[in-house]
């Protein structure tokens, strides 16, 4: 493609492959995945349940042991890295956006969103002025005190997407966001993650079932059986560059 | 880090109250049993307690306690006052003698023997009197040692020796200077009545003369039970009765090591204190095993939390750090709580009249309980957060 000079390699997946457990329950989520995602772009990666979509994102953002291939992630091979190292690079690079939103509920929106920074080092003070205009760029501005269980679902994500980027990650992964709202909430939570989160050298991976959001894409990736079966150009496609 | 761990702690109110009120529970246990043990040892030991001024005890060999004795040869008091090194050495008699009272009715008595000439190791009146009362005939000083309701007297006369049986259920008094009890048919002539160091087990002493304490207890070759030596200035007592030993052969110990000598011999062969202890131990444990489960159960049920944490960045070490902090907190708190709430308790116990001694270990046992239980809990909730596999976050719940 002619793009693909004009942008930066944020992800480089060759022939990975993954399988879980051993003998007879043993399953192979993966079988061999070649994918590039690109920085400042929004990749969705499309399937059906148990293609072994959440287990491909898990392995990019340094989550999970992948058992063969090739796997370079903002210029880093994850295999080289310890398992400190490991931590602390997803702490600095890489952004979480939940299905089950995964707040935790003891502390409120504001101190939610701050978990980031505060795990790289920043001060709480510092923290505080950042967190703010996180959670004002997905305007929940108003509701930083609010427990999770205050807060509806959308609320809920939107703070989850604050709390995603606010440490500023080269890249944001996200898990089925918008499978546990209503299609208008999830419609609002596309726009926000296109508009605040995706940015040139940010590049986004969601995972989704939803067909009503692919329109966001600037690309998706279908896989089935532990495979990509095809990559296509999203509707967004035009607009990166 | 720490203050959201801690925000994580006191989150679920009703949780982190029910932690701290098992922990304090825990902490009070131990220091109360601790301090209640204690107790009961500080009365066991009472007799050496109230002898303060003697450096050495001298008993026969085979003797390990205050409370299982038998008697040496009188010979032995003018060996030990021999050994050099000795400054005095007073004998002191130890028996058990069943008195009666007017009406008919008995009770068993400690009699304690002290030197006729200097009267040493004789209580305080009650009403402030000096011991010299023991110097006339039959003369005894009356203690109830701990025990209550056991030393009455008829209130008439006509109650008193009667001649027509016993008058066991005749109106009754507390025995009163002046009142007669008898033993071994001898009288004792109570010219006092004393309030020394409450004994275990409890049990009414009769304080008297070595002379008349072998005038009343029961015939027997031999009445020397102790002999109380007093060290030259600047010689310890350890060093006395090491030499003592080597002179006569006697066993003698330092009060101190004398009264360590009889908590052992407590501990060793005491049914009584060895049931205290096992009931004790076993309250304990129950303390620490609920304390454990909470503080287990506590970081279990965060375990998400925790792997969410995780995934954004925390590393192991911030991760323990987190649940050291969680079990601190509450082990500290909890502990506090406990120790109060066992000071106040104690305190009302202690006026009661039961053997609650808060000692200097006390509350460093029922702390240091604590914290050992904490930090195994912690240590035993934290393995299954080091050993979080962090894409559990992506499951469904
Ligand atoms: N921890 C695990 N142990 C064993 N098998 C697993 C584990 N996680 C996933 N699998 C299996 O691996 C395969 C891929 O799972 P994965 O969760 O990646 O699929 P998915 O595409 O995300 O599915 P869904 O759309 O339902 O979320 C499935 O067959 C699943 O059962
Ligand atoms: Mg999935």
């Amino acid at each position: 493609m002619s793009t693909d000079a004009n942008h930066e390699i944020a992800v480089r997946c060759q022939g990975v492959t993954k399988t879980y457990g051993t003998g007879v329950a043993q399953v192979a989520a993966l079988r061999g995945i070649d994918l590039d995602v690109r920085q400042g772009e929004l990749l969705m990666l499309v399937g059906p349940s148990g293609c072994g979509k959440t287990t491909l994102i898990s392995i990019i953002a340094a989550i999970l042991d992948k058992d063969g291939g090739q796997c370079k992630v903002l210029g880093h091979d994850l295999e080289q890295m310890s398992q400190n190292d490991r931590v602390r690079f997803r702490g600095k690079s890489i952004g979480f956006v939940f299905q089950v939103f995964n707040l935790l509920p003891s502390l409120t929106a504001l101190e939610n969103v701050a978990i980031p920074l505060l795990l790289n080092g920043v001060p709480r003070g510092r923290a505080e002025e950042r967190v703010r205009s996180a959670l004002d760029s997905v305007g929940l501005g108003e509701r930083m005190n609010a427990y999770p269980a205050q807060l509806s679902g959308g609320q809920q994500q939107r703070v989850a997407i604050a709390r995603a980027l606010v440490h500023n990650p080269k890249l944001i992964v996200c898990d089925e966001p918008t499978s546990n709202l209503d299609h208008k909430t999830g419609q609002d939570m596309m726009d926000i993650l296109r508009g605040v989160a995706q940015s040139p050298d940010r590049a986004l991976i969601i995972v989704t079932h939803d067909p009503r959001i692919l329109g966001f894409a600037d690309r998706i990736a279908y896989m089935d059986d532990g495979r990509i079966t095809d990559i296509i150009a999203g509707k967004h496609r035009g607009q990166l560059q | 880090m720490l203050y959201i761990a801690l925000k994580m702690l006191m989150a679920d109110r009703a949780k982190y109250t029910g932690l701290l009120l098992g922990i304090a529970f825990t902490a009070f246990l131990v220091t109360f049993a601790a301090a209640y043990f204690s107790g009961f040892m500080t009365r066991g030991f009472a007799l050496i307690a109230e002898n303060g001024a003697a450096d050495v005890w001298v008993m026969d060999a085979a003797v390990e306690s205050v409370e299982q004795t038998i008697n040496m040869p009188d010979s032995a008091l003018d060996r030990i006052r021999g050994v050099e090194g000795v400054r005095y050495a007073v004998p002191l008699a130890l028996g058990t003698v069943d008195a009666r009272f007017p009406n008919g009715r008995f009770q068993t008595f400690q009699v304690i023997g002290v030197d006729d000439a200097t009267l040493a190791g004789a209580p305080v009146l009650k009403d402030g009197g000096v011991p010299t009362v023991l110097r006339a005939p039959d003369a005894a000083i009356i203690d109830d040692g701990g025990t209550s309701g056991k030393l009455l007297t008829p209130v008439l006369k006509t109650d008193q020796w009667p001649h027509d049986g016993a008058h066991l259920e005749a109106a009754i008094r507390e025995l009163a200077v002046g009142d007669e009890l008898l033993a071994n048919d001898q009288r004792i002539k109570v010219v006092g009545r004393s309030e020394t160091l409450p004994r275990f087990p409890p049990r009414p002493l009769i304080y008297t003369t070595f002379a008349n304490a072998a005038r009343i207890l029961p015939q027997e070759r031999h009445l020397l039970t102790f002999v109380l030596a007093t060290a030259e200035p600047g010689l310890s007592p350890n060093d006395l009765a090491q030499r003592i030993h080597a002179r006569t052969g006697l066993r003698a110990r330092a009060s101190e090591d004398f009264k360590t000598d009889t908590v052992r011999w407590y501990l060793v062969n005491s049914e009584d204190v060895g049931d205290m202890a096992a009931m004790l131990i076993l309250a304990m444990s129950v303390g620490f095993g609920v304390t454990g489960v909470l503080l287990y159960i506590f970081t279990y049920e965060n375990l998400k939390q925790y792997a969410v944490l995780n995934a954004m960045g925390a590393t192991p070490r911030v991760l323990l750090s987190m649940i050291f902090a969680q079990t601190g907190i509450c082990a500290l708190t909890g502990t506090g709580l406990g120790l109060g709430a066992c000071v106040l308790v104690g305190e009302i116990t202690a006026k009661a009249g039961y053997p609650f001694r808060m000692m200097w270990f006390t509350p460093l046992l029922g702390t240091v309980g604590v914290l050992i239980v904490s930090l195994t809990a912690a240590a035993i909730s934290a393995r299954p957060v080091l050993k979080l596999q962090p894409a559990v976050v992506f499951a469904g719940r």
